[in-house]
């Protein structure tokens, strides 16, 4: 089921090009939307959220170098992992880096990340050269998917707002699980030997984009009426981008038919 | 135990009840979990076919999504709008449902769209068909689940420590473990291979060859969920149900925070019981079914 064992999957956008968007777009939607919340009311918070789009692109991209090299079932895992590593560094992050806390809780996830792919490939041998850059990337995605949908949450990036309006509240819950599925479902949904880097990506963008739309759903009840433009933003991101991957879904298909019976086998 | 925390467990397990049938019939009709491994392969080894592929993830990360986002749904309609809970609820399960529809459509295009050199096509008959069905039961499932977690959570004499959505993401990892553990072998071991015999187990040059035409045309996702809903849907709702009721009976009976002992005793009994049911359950079960007409015992080592 994966796309040729042991080769990795052709990629279009280079890694390093989809980090540096994922890790300073990340973060510098965190930032400007706990710069600009108390002056806007937080209405400037939807803005967190759009930053953990390109986060999880670059989370669902290492989940795609990763899980090229024949994790058909680990593709799951491998989301949870991410967001796993990423909860409990952006919180320690947040706890104890006051202004720099995002930035030292991404980095902190990252080097946590490079430490799980090391003992994978050294420890345990599952031998994939891209291990060590795939668990490092993962934990960045994750670390920033959960603080900027945590930020939306509750307008702000001071651990003690987000632990009482994300924590205390249980919407961690919704952030958590939203944002591991937006990881973990675009490579899981278009696992095949016919998988390409355009269409995943695509598709990430639209799980994204409902990670948002959830969090804008909690943000309600927290922030309460600047959330709905959170809810919306992700919304209209995820109408354009679902019809982009239906369009990559009819290019890349072997046909898309209103009906029919079964179709002859290719062998 | 008084007797409004006698009906709450009551509700409770009936609601668990039909929320394990509703989401073992749901991930069913998707072919989602474990018997997803074989939808996937019939295209690669020759059968392309018209089964919904719905690879979300495995059923516990997918339920526990949309019992969360259901859950946090009806908190924020709860708690900022004083809305009627039945109500928040219902509509906390419709915004689930939503995100299982857009979740499940892009699972079935891409996968099928990921295997075009195999000829598998993208069926949209299919996904309109399937997706509503799909949406249903997620629906249903989410429902029940929120419902068990406003329980604990607002209204049990003794509510519990953890706020309604963490509830409800712990629920639904359950009961989607309970599905996959449960009610898929129904589907996966013996509706996919109605060609082989009767328990006979999957053997390795089967795999891939799933059964993909019905008494009359092409099989659907929708006969599958037929099938499944007379055993596999039930059984699973049952094995949650009782997880649900047995787990709370115990810390209703007794007081968890002077009686934890008794509450881990009971649990422990619990388990050994049911351990006992389940090897008498199997040594019967080998013993009228089995062995198969070409097991000829267990080859020396």
């Amino acid at each position: 089921m994966s796309v040729a064992a042991g080769g990795g999957a052709p990629s279009k956008v280079e890694p390093m090009k989809l980090r540096i968007y994922g890790v300073v777009g990340g973060l510098v939607g965190i930032y400007l939307a706990s710069l600009l919340g108390p002056m806007t009311g937080n209405w400037a918070s939807f803005i967190a959220a759009l930053g953990v789009i390109p986060a999880v692109v670059l989370g669902a991209n290492s989940v795609r170098r990763v899980c090229s090299y024949g994790i058909g079932t680990g593709v799951p895992s491998i989301g949870m992992l991410a967001l796993g590593m990423g909860i409990v560094a952006a919180m320690f992050g947040l706890a104890i880096g006051g202004v720099i806390g995002p930035i030292l809780g991404t980095a902190i996830a990252m080097g946590f990340g490079y430490l799980i792919g090391l003992i994978t490939n050294k420890a345990i041998k599952f031998n994939i050269p891209v291990m060590e850059e795939g668990t490092m990337d993962l934990g960045g995605a994750g670390a920033i998917t959960l603080l900027g949908l945590s930020v939306a949450v509750s307008g702000s990036a001071d651990y003690a707002a987000i632990q009482m309006s994300v924590i205390a509240t249980g919407y961690i819950a919704v952030v958590f699980i939203a944002g591991s599925l937006a990881i973990l479902h675009p490579f899981n949904a278009n696992l095949g030997p016919d998988e390409t880097q355009d269409r995943t990506l695509t598709h990430a963008i639209s799980t994204a984009a409902l990670a948002i739309v959830a969090a804008g759903i909690c943000g309600i009840g927290t922030i309460g009426l600047p959330s709905v433009l959170t809810v919306i933003v992700g919304f209209l991101v995820w109408i354009v981008y679902f019809k982009k991957f239906f369009q990559l879904v009819k290019r890349d298909a072997a046909g898309v038919v209103g009906t029919g019976l079964l179709p002859p086998s290719a062998q | 135990m008084d007797a409004f925390s006698m009906g709450l467990l009551a509700a409770m397990g009936a609601l668990a009840t039909v929320a394990g049938a509703s989401e073992d019939i749901e991930s069913d009709v998707g072919s989602q979990s474990n018997p997803n491994s074989q939808v996937q392969l019939a295209a690669q080894v020759g059968f392309p076919h018209r089964i919904y592929n719905k690879a979300i993830s495995g059923e516990p990360p997918s339920n526990a999504l949309w019992c969360a986002v259901a859950a946090g749904t009806a908190m924020v309609l709860i708690e900022k709008f004083a809305m009627p809970a039945l109500l928040s609820i219902a509509l906390g399960a419709a915004v689930a449902a939503l995100f299982n529809g857009v979740f499940s459509t892009t699972a079935y295009m891409g996968r099928n769209a990921s295997q075009a050199r195999f000829n598998q096509y993208v069926f949209l008959d299919v996904l309109r068909t399937h997706t509503t069905t799909i949406m249903a039961h997620a629906w249903i499932t989410a429902f029940c689940i929120t419902c068990i977690s406003y329980i604990m959570a607002y209204v049990l004499p003794m509510t519990h420590p953890f706020p309604m959505p963490l509830i409800a993401m712990i629920w639904g990892l359950a009961v989607g473990a309970i599905g996959s553990s449960t009610g898929d072998v129904h589907y996966g071991a013996e509706r996919e291979f109605q060609n082989t015999p009767f328990g006979a187990g999957l053997n390795t040059m089967d795999s891939g060859h799933i059964v993909r035409e019905a008494e009359a045309g092409v099989r659907s996702s929708i006969d599958n969920a037929w099938f499944c809903a007379k055993f596999g849907g039930p059984a699973t709702g049952m094995a949650f149900g009782l997880t649900v009721f047995l787990d709370n009976w115990r810390a209703t009976i007794f007081d968890p925070a002077t009686q934890g002992v008794l509450v881990v005793a009971t649990g422990v009994v619990i388990v050994i019981i049911l351990n006992i049911y389940n090897k008498m359950l199997e040594n019967y079960a080998r013993k009228k079914y089995g062995p198969y007409p070409e097991y000829k015992g267990d080859i020396e080592a």
